[in-house]
């Protein structure tokens, strides 16, 4: 038995695929960008390696960059930390409810498998100013016209503006199913032991809560947390979807979307290329920030 | 006695209420969830006209040609094709490759097993995006933009990750007697897989494949990069491009998007309960 | 035990020789036609510079052992489903062409949409599969095909049978010619197909019954949209959202306040002068008069506005004239009329500059069979689509076809005239600017003022791009 599980030819033979496939499509092209991110690379034009130029650019000069961090950063805390509240609050619901559970359940997690293209696409004719919401709000008389309700996408006034706000609540609305199934998946693994031990000692349930369920969970959070925070830096669909290219200028931009402009459509791959790297980078230290400031403590 | 058994009432009394707004709450979401679904089906059938003037009536005469017209015209009907060859084939491959590595990952004895299997996690953590620009220039020069397996193997390789972490979950928990026994019956490695490993891990592939599937079904960016032609585009790629430059229907539109939809909602009608369990499963894992 | 060793070797061989297999199964079929076009771009300058006939003898050799000539033509609209007028003479040349070659040539159209067309040609340009005939807008975009070889030089092909003496004028080729920095030397790299003028078009009716008159300058202008504003109309519809529409009037405002944009190029003034800075300060008196969803419309739904009778007026460019002869409601179009945009007030700018496009088509430069792509663009500018060009689509043709001025739409002739007047013609903004991005700076900076930024300090990303990349 041993000797067969060890059988080193079987084991490559295993592994191949999977690695050689991963090696080319992912850990290669990685390479690539980054070594093009150092680069002037054009579409129909030589590379020339300039050095860091792209990201001294893309750091200090580019508008677009600046709306872009500003959103994608907005995007990832308000995803963590609405997730984190709405999932737990209805995980802790439906935990504690029995009829129609399951129907709730998967209602609230039916949007995490739809299309977030068509998602998309169908919130932004809800909040285009003659459809929707506004003509919702004329019918109702709180308007005098679908034309004066609030531009839902299109209004570029604040630090965040907000179509920004708009598309991360229907991010929010999509999203919010899977960190709900994540913490309830935990909840139900705690055994019913300890909360009736709990009960015997007066415990309240919101205490309960607090002092059983939440530390518990601990772990669960830290991953669900990091699938947000990675799911949130990586945005595109949506924002790409709900607000048509061109429209807003630079403002809307997030870091995929500016990504995309810039490598596809003004054909600056290398300086999209150091975009995409940024992103890579951000990925990396919010996952191993999270991992750190969250699960570790769970041990303690 | 009659003390404690008005207090348990008015626990009761208090539960209840409390319920009821438990209730009255997930309600109300439920129609937050719903409400625009519905929207866009009603919506779907009706001409622009009538959609502007009134546009919470019921149409009077279901327009079906809004659907006609996007599924020819919108060349949704090729696309959804090509949605499907793209996500089976990717979900064959990735499932077997995935399995194959999670075996040896799981079960077989070396060295690297660790390392390896962190070499396929950190592909958890890497955006798409960031490899779209030489993936692009590297698949435009060995002429494989604009074709379906382009954009398969990335695919394939991004399901990998997952599909062998999870895979690998489900081997480790395969008690070691199975193979054991296949063992003593003069099993080689290869027919221990096939035989106890594949078999045992349905879940699994239940699991992984319905992720897989879900995820490639809905891509969005990688396939818009990579395919430029019309006969070549999948479903979330042709409806983002539904809207003509010079004409806009919204009512088509809201056919369009109702097409792209139905597939997933009746499949997840059917399995809901399964896709729920399966997904959380491997997430929990993941 | 050995055996199925064997076996599971083979077995996971066959699984990855099936996955290449894969991939090489589909790429004879995309590349088949590249390749041998790699090596053609070598002879085909040299049989090109041969006359008619000989063109023609290499065209029929292929034909006579039955193989068709297969070109693909990429445009920026879907032919099969667009209801602009003018898309829809695309697709008749097409058409035309492919009925009038049976068994030579055959042309596939590849449709897109105008957001992503260039996009999505860039991307077919990388992975070397150039469509054989593409259509493309003079300009930032054209340069760069035009400068990097990837478009072909027209010269021969236009001086071979006479196919230039058609055209209206040797102006209309302005925008396609290129100097020394012409991938192939200094020539022609687009031939022209339509010209559209932008214009202002106007409610009649509306504009009668407020009592508004046709301004001749911009303070009339407001003064009219004042009138009809005061009557319950909206004076006038236009989309910030799709950029180019509010940066076509922004680029009149700049214009006729006498700004020249090769001193900005030239760095001899630049975008805080004080003429952008005076437009933009009109384009925001301006927007008070627009739509109150302006922001948010798309220029689909901006012109719908006036189509449909809810604005007075649209600023545009004059294929709309196809469009409020395609689909607009019995009668609207004889309620439309159209004027020049107006001067500026106390500028001593010319006021008679007009903006103008057209639409222009490009052969590939590694195209495998360039004669039946030249053949595809003369059915583009033949008699049978030039009188269709301005009798049903309303745009300007640019070879001296006659049409009949009865049929073609009234809006063409009010074109013709504001188009006959001007002294000179200026290209779109966004299109004439250091390159692509630019020009797409320069609309978001607009769209900024539009929104209420003061100029000042709505110009700096210009500025600024311009500081970074030009100057």
């Amino acid at each position: 038995m041993d000797k067969l599980l060890r059988n080193k030819k079987a084991i490559i033979m295993f592994i191949a695929p999977a690695f050689i496939l991963f090696t080319l499509v992912l850990l290669i092209p990685i390479c690539k960008a980054v070594y093009y991110s150092f680069c002037n690379y054009k579409t129909l034009h030589p590379i020339k390696f300039t050095g860091v130029d792209n990201y001294v650019k893309l750091f200090t000069k580019d508008r677009a960059m600046r709306a872009a961090l500003k959103n994608s950063i907005f995007f990832m805390v308000f995803s963590i930390i609405t997730q984190f509240i709405m999932g737990l609050f209805l995980a802790a619901l439906l935990t504690n409810i029995r009829a129609g559970r399951n129907l709730f359940k998967n209602i609230y997690y039916l949007p995490c498998v739809l299309s977030s293209a068509a998602l998309g696409l169908l919130w932004m004719f809800i909040f285009t100013p003659k459809l929707g919401i506004n003509q919702m709000m004329a019918s109702f008389g709180w308007i005098a016209d679908c034309t004066e309700g609030p531009q839902w996408l299109f209004n570029t006034e604040g630090f965040i503006i907000l179509p920004i706000i708009v598309i991360s609540f229907v991010a929010l609305w999509q999203y919010v199913g899977q960190s709900m199934m994540l913490y309830m998946a935990q909840i139900s693994g705690i055994s019913s032991d300890i909360y009736e031990a709990a009960a015997i000692d007066g415990c309240t349930k919101s205490q309960a809560f607090f002092k059983i369920t939440l530390p518990l969970i601990r772990p669960m959070i830290a991953t669900a947390m990091s699938l947000n925070a990675i799911g949130s830096l990586k945005f595109f669909d949506l924002v790409y979807n709900m607000i048509p290219e061109g429209f807003l200028g630079d403002k809307a931009h997030v870091l995929a979307t500016h990504m995309y402009t810039q490598a596809f459509k003004f054909n600056k791959l290398g300086y999209g290329c150091a975009i995409g790297v940024v992103l890579l980078v951000m990925c990396l230290v919010v996952t191993l920030l999270i991992n750190k400031f969250v699960k570790v403590e769970s041990y303690t | 006695m009659s003390a404690k058994t008005e207090t348990i009432s008015v626990a009761n009394h208090r539960t209840k209420v409390i319920h009821g707004f438990i209730y009255a709450f997930l309600i109300l979401l439920a129609i937050i969830y719903l409400l625009p679904l519905a929207w866009v089906v009603i919506t779907s059938l009706k001409d622009d006209a009538v959609l502007m003037i009134s546009p919470w009536e019921l149409p009077a005469r279901p327009m079906f040609e809004n659907y006609s017209f996007a599924w020819t015209m919108g060349h949704l009907g090729t696309a959804t094709l090509n949605s499907f060859i793209v996500c089976s084939i990717t979900l064959l491959f990735s499932m077997i490759f995935g399995a194959m590595a999670a075996f040896a990952i799981a079960r077989m004895r070396w060295k690297l097993s660790k390392l390896v299997l962190t070499y396929f996690m950190i592909g958890m953590m890497i955006p798409v995006h960031c490899v779209l620009i030489p993936l692009f220039v590297q698949f435009s020069s060995l002429k494989l933009s604009n074709t379906l397996i382009g954009i398969i193997i990335p695919y394939i390789t991004f399901s990998l990750p997952i599909t062998i972490y999870i895979m690998a979950g489900f081997f480790e928990g395969i008690p070691d007697e199975l193979f054991e026994s296949a063992c003593i019956d003069g099993c080689s490695v290869y027919r221990m897989f096939t035989t106890v490993g594949i078999p045992l891990a349905k879940t699994g592939f239940m699991v992984t494949g319905l992720m897989s599937f879900v995820g490639n079904w809905n891509e969005l960016l990688l396939a818009m990069v990579f395919i430029s032609k019309e006969a070549k585009k999948t479903l979330p790629v042709s409806l983002t491009k539904f809207v003509g430059p010079y004409h806009t229907n919204y009512c088509q539109m809201f056919a369009a998007i109702v097409i792209a939809v139905i597939p997933t909602i009746i499949v997840y009608c059917v399995f809901a309960n399964q896709i729920v369990e399966g997904l959380t499963a491997g997430a929990v894992k993941g | 035990m050995k055996m199925k060793k064997l076996l599971a070797i083979g077995l996971s061989m066959a699984m990855t020789l099936s996955m290449l297999a894969g991939c090489g199964g589909n790429t004879p079929a995309t590349s088949a036609p590249a390749e041998p076009a790699a090596e053609d771009t070598a002879e085909a300058p040299a049989a090109d510079t041969a006359e008619e006939p000989a063109a023609e003898d290499t065209a029929e050799a292929p034909a006579a052992d039955g193989e068709v000539q297969e070109i693909t033509f990429m445009v920026w609209d879907d032919l099969e489903a667009s209801e602009d007028l003018i898309t829809k003479g695309y697709k008749q040349s097409v058409d035309r062409f492919n009925k009038d070659f049976e068994g030579k040539y055959h042309c596939t159209p590849i449709t897109t949409n105008l957001e992503e067309y260039y996009d999505k040609l860039n991307a077919l340009v990388t992975a070397g599969e150039t469509p054989d005939v593409f259509i493309a807008s003079p300009g930032a975009n054209l340069n760069d095909y035009a400068t990097t070889g990837v478009a072909a030089k027209m010269d021969d092909y236009l001086n071979a049978d006479g196919w230039k003496q058609t055209f209206t004028s040797d102006a209309v080729f302005a925008g396609g010619t290129y100097g020394d920095d012409g991938g192939d030397g200094p020539g022609i790299y687009a031939i022209p197909l339509n010209i559209a003028a932008a214009c202002v078009f106007y409610n009649t009716e509306m504009f009668e019954d407020a009592g508004a008159e046709v301004p001749k300058t911009f303070s009339e202008l407001l003064d009219a949209c004042q009138k009809l504003q005061d009557k319950g109309y909206t004076p006038i519809t236009i989309s910030a959202g799709t950029a180019w529409c509010l940066s076509m009037v922004a680029g009149y405002l700049c214009d006729r306040n006498g700004l020249n944009l090769q001193d900005i190029k030239d760095h001899k003034t630049d975008w805080k002068d004080e003429k952008v800075i005076k437009a933009g300060k009109q384009i925001q008196e301006l927007s008070k008069y627009f739509q109150k969803t302006a922001a948010g419309d798309d220029n689909d739904i901006a012109t719908a506005a006036f189509y449909n009778g809810e604005a007075a007026i649209l600023i545009q460019g004059s294929w709309a004239i196809g469009q409020i002869n395609g689909s607009c409601a019995e009668g609207f179009a004889d309620k439309v009329g159209v004027f020049a945009f107006p001067a500026v007030d106390g500028s001593s700018a010319d006021p008679n500059r007009v903006i103008a496009k057209s639409d222009s088509l490009c052969m590939s430069a590694s195209t495998q069979y360039p004669d039946a792509a030249v053949q595809l663009i003369k059915y583009f500018v033949d008699d049978t689509a030039s009188k269709y060009t301005a009798e049903v689509g309303g745009k300007i043709p640019v070879t001296s076809v006659q049409y009949d001025e009865k049929v073609a739409p009234p809006e063409l002739k009010y074109v013709m005239d504001v188009f006959k007047n001007a002294s000179s013609t200026f290209g779109f903004y966004n299109e004439s600017l250091y390159d692509t991005e630019a020009g797409s700076t320069f609309d978001n900076c607009f769209v900024d003022i539009f929104t209420g930024t003061d100029p000042e300090k709505a110009l700096d990303p210009i500025q600024e791009y311009y500081e970074m990349n030009v100057w």
